[in-house]
């Protein structure tokens, strides 16, 4: 039986199938909840985190507020998944980026295509000039 | 007959058959970065802060692949021409984008450009949120010895910028005049021998001003920067002065000054108290009525209030509340015609919307101390910010860099500077690194230390976090629903870069 998100005890209680959810971005996610929640993440099988936030002794939550939180903590999951696969997908990009950045013009390329002479400038001579 | 298709190569104009509308899904992501600015608005910024404003759900399509290149293809293009995806793995414009980049970043090229120099700690004013300054006669303990000003004005003309900036700075910076004219005139020399520009600022109440000093400072091409809270009853509240009003004495001061020095060689600053809090109209007002061209709605100073706790976050909720009642204000200022900015959305907005950055120490990464300031303390202590002497005045050393005795490269690059430097970049914090804000926003390792007591911070509790992603949301959200606000905002960010 498929795992189920759940409100139980005053304590919010999400599933997340690991070959979805990168461990990163559960920890991404849980990061910004550690201020007023405790969070833990464990397994609930080998394919299944259980993550779970309850509020800390301070903060009492209505029914309705711990609904909400559980709405927020899924949705916060997968913005934080999402988030996770344009940082790793770009990861080599945004270093060649602030490589090229930082280089001097080092390893700076010229434009590709061929350069045209639409109206009559003979580019070669101009840059030979 | 003519061919109609001429054989000839162009990188402006490309046959039809050059653009391949087959495909829907071949696009690759470059790095970007999200966030939520409303229940049914998304933002995505690039990594050189280019932003697009998307109705909700639009992001997970981009990174899942869902774009369809023709039923989609005003965002298709959106994207493509704004660095969002490519069509290929290494954008071909690469390097256009690497020196857009070079541009955000232009403020490392210079180093640091501001040298404070607390020209004595000594005070006419007993303002309650001023935990540094002393009333007291003793010139000996509490002013810069000569020898100190010589020591700080060589470190000051080391640095590799071109163009150096002398602020003086107290308690009350015209308590010396006399030690701030020897430094005026010993660093104009050297600045004519070097061969670097030098701006002269004096940081001061104005309790003090008269004609005589003002007219030096007008030989001298002085600049006056002063404090104004706001209305009298806040401002006298703010800055108590015994047996005086200070704004009385403020208001004639900023009078003078500006006859003697022209108006725009004067400016104001505001410190935002508990009490300003209920009072951002009148405080915009005030400003305004004195004929400033704008304000800078600075945030209350973490040094007066609790450490991490709710309270700091309630004030921070409050101050934002201000910040956009004040906010508020201002706008209807400038659509009944008046230029009048409020400066810290100045900043956010330069570097939201155009390809510039600001030098605004507590809003880089790296952060500005260091790379932007140094504090040259009464006592020879060399500190990272002005912040960072005010914590010393608390017995916390953790940003003393040495003093002015030591060489240019301990102080600049020794072990203090090189500690603080593995956490003054915003790229590399925790919460920071995947915030869509990240190129509007910065890195404050004092503030965070102040508040949270580590260098490193904790983004869930900082009041620095939370006032300046709500301040960069707001702004974004204001100008994206009114097409008026957005084009005073550009004016502002125009202003700004030239």
């Amino acid at each position: 039986m498929p795992f189920q998100n759940e409100i139980k005890d005053n304590e919010i209680i999400v599933f997340a199938d690991t070959s979805l959810y990168s461990k990163d971005s559960v920890f991404k996610c849980l990061y910004w909840y550690g201020d007023n929640y405790h969070a833990n993440v464990s397994f609930a099988d080998s394919n299944t985190y259980r993550i779970s936030v309850k509020p800390i002794s301070t903060i009492q939550l209505s029914h309705q507020e711990l609904e909400n939180l559980l709405l927020k903590l899924e949705r916060d999951l997968v913005d934080f998944n999402l988030r996770d696969i344009v940082a790793k997908e770009t990861q080599n990009v945004r270093d060649l980026l602030i490589a090229k950045a930082f280089s001097n013009g080092e390893f700076d390329e010229l434009p590709p295509g061929d350069v045209s002479d639409p109206v009559g400038f003979n580019v070669n001579q101009l840059t030979n000039d | 007959m003519i061919d109609a298709k001429p054989d000839r190569k162009s990188r402006k104009f490309r046959e039809i058959d050059q653009f391949d509308l087959s495909e829907k899904s071949q696009y690759y992501l470059l790095p970007f970065r999200f966030h939520r600015i409303t229940d049914e608005k998304e933002i995505i910024v690039n990594e050189v802060g280019d932003y697009l404003l998307l109705s909700k759900g639009t992001f997970e399509r981009i990174v899942r692949r869902q774009l369809d290149k023709e039923k989609d293809a005003e965002l298709y293009g959106d994207l493509i021409a704004n660095f969002f995806i490519s069509e290929e793995v290494i954008p071909p414009l690469i390097d256009v984008l690497a020196t857009r980049y070079r541009t955000k970043k232009l403020f490392l090229n210079y180093f640091t450009g501001l040298h404070i120099f607390v020209i004595s700690l000594r005070c006419e004013h007993t303002c309650h949120y001023c935990q540094v300054s002393r009333v007291t006669q003793n010139k000996d303990l509490y002013d810069m010895s000569i020898a100190n000003i010589d020591k700080g004005i060589e470190i000051m003309f080391k640095s590799p910028n071109p163009h150096v900036t002398m602020e003086f700075q107290g308690g009350e910076a015209l308590l010396a005049f006399n030690n701030i004219k020897y430094a005026v005139e010993k660093a104009e020399r050297i600045a004519k021998e070097v061969g670097k520009g030098l701006t002269k600022v004096i940081c001061t109440n104005l309790a003090l001003i008269n004609e005589a000093i003002l007219e030096y400072c007008k030989e001298h091409e002085i600049l006056i920067s002063t404090s104004l809270d706001g209305p009298k009853y806040v401002h006298d509240k703010n800055r108590h002065k015994p047996h005086a009003s200070s704004y009385e004495l403020a208001i004639k001061g900023i009078e003078l000054s500006r006859q003697v020095l022209g108006h725009d060689r004067v400016s104001a600053l505001m410190t935002t108290t508990k009490l300003s809090l209920d009072y951002p109209v009148e405080i915009v007002d005030e400003y305004f009525n004195l004929g400033f061209q704008g304000i800078f709605l600075r945030n209350i100073s973490p040094y007066g209030f609790a450490l991490r706790t709710d309270k700091s976050k309630y004030e921070t909720e409050k101050f934002l509340t201000f910040y956009k009642k004040a906010l508020d204000r201002i706008l209807e200022y400038n659509f009944s015609g008046h230029y009048f900015t409020e400066d810290l959305a100045k900043i956010f907005l330069t570097k939201i919307l155009t390809p510039f950055n600001v030098g605004f120490v507590d809003l880089q990464s790296p952060a500005g101390l260091i790379n932007g300031v140094i504090v040259f303390n009464y006592d020879g202590g060399v500190y990272a910010t002005d912040e960072s002497r005010m914590l010393a005045e608390q017995n916390d050393y953790t940003f003393k860099l040495g003093t002015l005795d030591d060489s240019y490269n301990d102080l600049f690059f020794g072990k203090k500077a090189q500690e603080i430097a593995q956490l003054w970049a915003n790229e590399g914090l925790t919460g920071c690194s995947e915030c869509a804000f990240q190129q509007y926003c910065g890195a404050d390792p004092v503030h965070n230390h102040a508040t949270q007591g580590d260098m490193y911070g904790y983004r869930p509790s900082s009041d620095f976090c939370q006032k300046n992603m709500e301040i960069i949301r707001y702004l974004i959200e204001l100008m994206e629903s009114d097409e008026r606000i957005k084009k005073i905002f550009e004016s502002w960010a125009k202003t700004a870069t030239h």
